[in-house]
């Protein structure tokens, strides 16, 4: 009797024991950071899902320390007081300078880190909204110009000390915050795939990573915003269903002012100094992580293409997107949810079967093929 | 040496035998029964931090909070949260509206301070993240 009571109490023991064990898929993290300009969310799965969100919030706060143009002592912010005098600058600064390099040509000047002084115009920099008069843009769109800025890699590439000495043209600044979110979620693969985390949902205000699939399964579900419904909650355009990828949405409704009845955003045409006027209301951009093999900068690309196409307009885009899909050079195919104003929502092919329209917006739906 | 004695189990041994017993059951039940789950909850951090933790199961009233020169007064109802008002310049946090599901948030940048709704029941439907 004596040992069949044992028996009984070890295995009712055992059993709570094991309800005590939580299952690497249940382990969780959820760490709010506000960055970049931005609130932020992660979320990370697995044994080591603390460790792996801190160490992505490290990664973000160290970018924000050296790219921010608000932080004063930044690399960006150095380079940009430095009146045209060079100034070194590390691996992450040098990288994204690279890229935008990259995106102004591939983009015909549609993304352009130097607009930055015309931004500052618009009041954008530092929440003091303004309309600037036309003298003044036509005194600063001659500083909007890429080719000005220099690059010149350093000849200890190898070791820890500065990548790269930079000089700006006379009166031009630069402004990374149109590449810096995508930079980020770039890196924070590497940080997710170092700590074994199975899963992860990763918003950098704007910027998703979608690492994984939810724990039940299935891809994360993530919606695109309805331009025309800010104010609402759960007013969306539709739904995209992910995994393993980055998306990025910009659109004139995240940040604006309004002036004598007209509204202005923030999201400045380089050609013509003022906010883009081109019949999109948000331009999203999928890309696929990518092996990992260190090649290509999905993130970063998604960061900056979506703010290019929705200067662009909807048939510059779409050029653009059969393109770079024909005979792109990035290694990082893409595919867009384009919300115009006319009402409709335009998708590419490669997420037909990953959209689902918010029935409730009203939208029709496009899908174009390459 | 000399033998122990034989012990002879009595009430009081087969008490504290099923209390132990039923204390584990109960333990193993909570935990594989979802022990985890919460009910509804509004977490408010200031730049990350938490500050407080309000419950919504039957919450009613207002609270204030403060972070840097801005005031954020929050209404709390049973199953749902909004900022009510603030001094902030945006006024995006007022326009947020009414937060009731687990997942959504309101975010009031000038101020930084997040109020996040945790917990409640478990939509299969509910998006994970919002662009835009």
């Amino acid at each position: 009797m004596k040992r069949l009571t044992a028996y009984v109490l070890l295995t009712v023991l055992f059993l709570s024991g094991c309800g005590a064990q939580m299952s690497p898929d249940e382990a969780q993290e959820s760490i709010q950071v506000i960055a970049m300009d931005t609130a932020m969310l992660i979320t990370t799965y697995g044994e080591r899902s603390s460790a792996a969100a801190y160490a992505c919030e490290d990664v973000i706060r160290d970018l924000e320390a050296k790219l921010s143009r608000t932080v004063e002592d930044s690399e960006v912010s150095r380079l940009n007081a430095a009146g045209g005098g060079a100034v070194e600058i590390g691996w992450d600064a040098y990288s994204l300078l690279e890229r935008a390099a990259a995106y102004s040509s591939s983009t015909g000047g549609a993304f352009d880190i130097t607009v930055a002084p015309v931004v500052s115009a618009w009041g954008f920099t530092e929440d003091s909204f303004r309309v600037p008069s036309q003298a003044e843009l036509d005194r600063l769109l001659p500083l909007v110009d890429s080719s000005q800025v220099s690059v010149t890699p350093s000849l200890d590439s190898n070791g820890d000390g500065p990548k790269a000495t930079v000089t700006l043209g006379p009166g031009q600044a630069i402004d990374l915050g149109g590449l810096a979110k995508g930079y980020a979620a770039d890196k924070i693969v590497g940080v997710l795939r170092e700590h074994d985390v199975p899963r992860a949902n990763i918003n950098l205000g704007g910027n998703v990573l979608a690492y994984g699939g939810r724990p039940d399964g299935t891809p994360w579900r993530v919606a695109i915003q309805d331009p025309a419904r800010v104010g609402e909650q759960d007013a969306f355009a539709g739904v995209l269903a992910l995994t393993d990828s980055f998306a990025v949405t910009s659109g004139g409704y995240q940040r604006y002012f309004e002036q004598d009845g007209k509204t202005y955003h923030h999201i400045i045409d380089p050609a013509t100094g003022y906010p883009a006027d081109s019949g999109l209301t948000s331009v999203t951009v999928v890309a696929a992580l990518g092996e990992g093999d260190g090649s290509g900068f999905p993130g970063t690309m998604c960061d900056a293409y979506s703010t290019a196409l929705f200067i662009m307009g909807e048939e510059r885009a779409l050029a653009f997107w059969r393109d770079e899909m024909m005979w792109g050079e990035e290694g990082c195919p893409f595919d867009l949810v384009l919300v115009t104003e006319d009402g409709r929502v335009v998708v590419t092919e490669g997420l037909a079967d990953r959209f689902t329209l918010e029935e409730s917006s009203g939208y029709t739906l496009e899908v174009v093929s390459p | 040496m000399r033998p122990s004695p034989k012990l002879h189990p009595t009430a009081w041994d087969a008490l504290v035998v099923l209390c132990v017993a039923a204390l584990a059951i109960a333990l193993a039940l909570f935990q594989w029964r979802g022990g985890t789950s919460q009910g509804l909850t509004a977490v408010v951090s200031v730049d990350g931090t938490e500050i407080d933790r309000v419950s919504l199961e039957d919450a009613a009233g207002e609270k204030t909070y403060q972070a840097g020169a801005y005031t954020l007064t929050v209404e709390y109802a049973a199953g749902s949260a909004r900022v009510r008002t603030s001094n902030c310049p945006t006024q995006d946090c007022v326009h947020t509206g009414v937060v009731s599901r687990g997942g959504q948030s309101i975010v009031c940048l000038p101020a930084r301070i997040v109020i996040r709704l945790e917990g409640g029941a478990p939509d299969p439907d509910a998006v994970d993240a919002v662009l835009g």
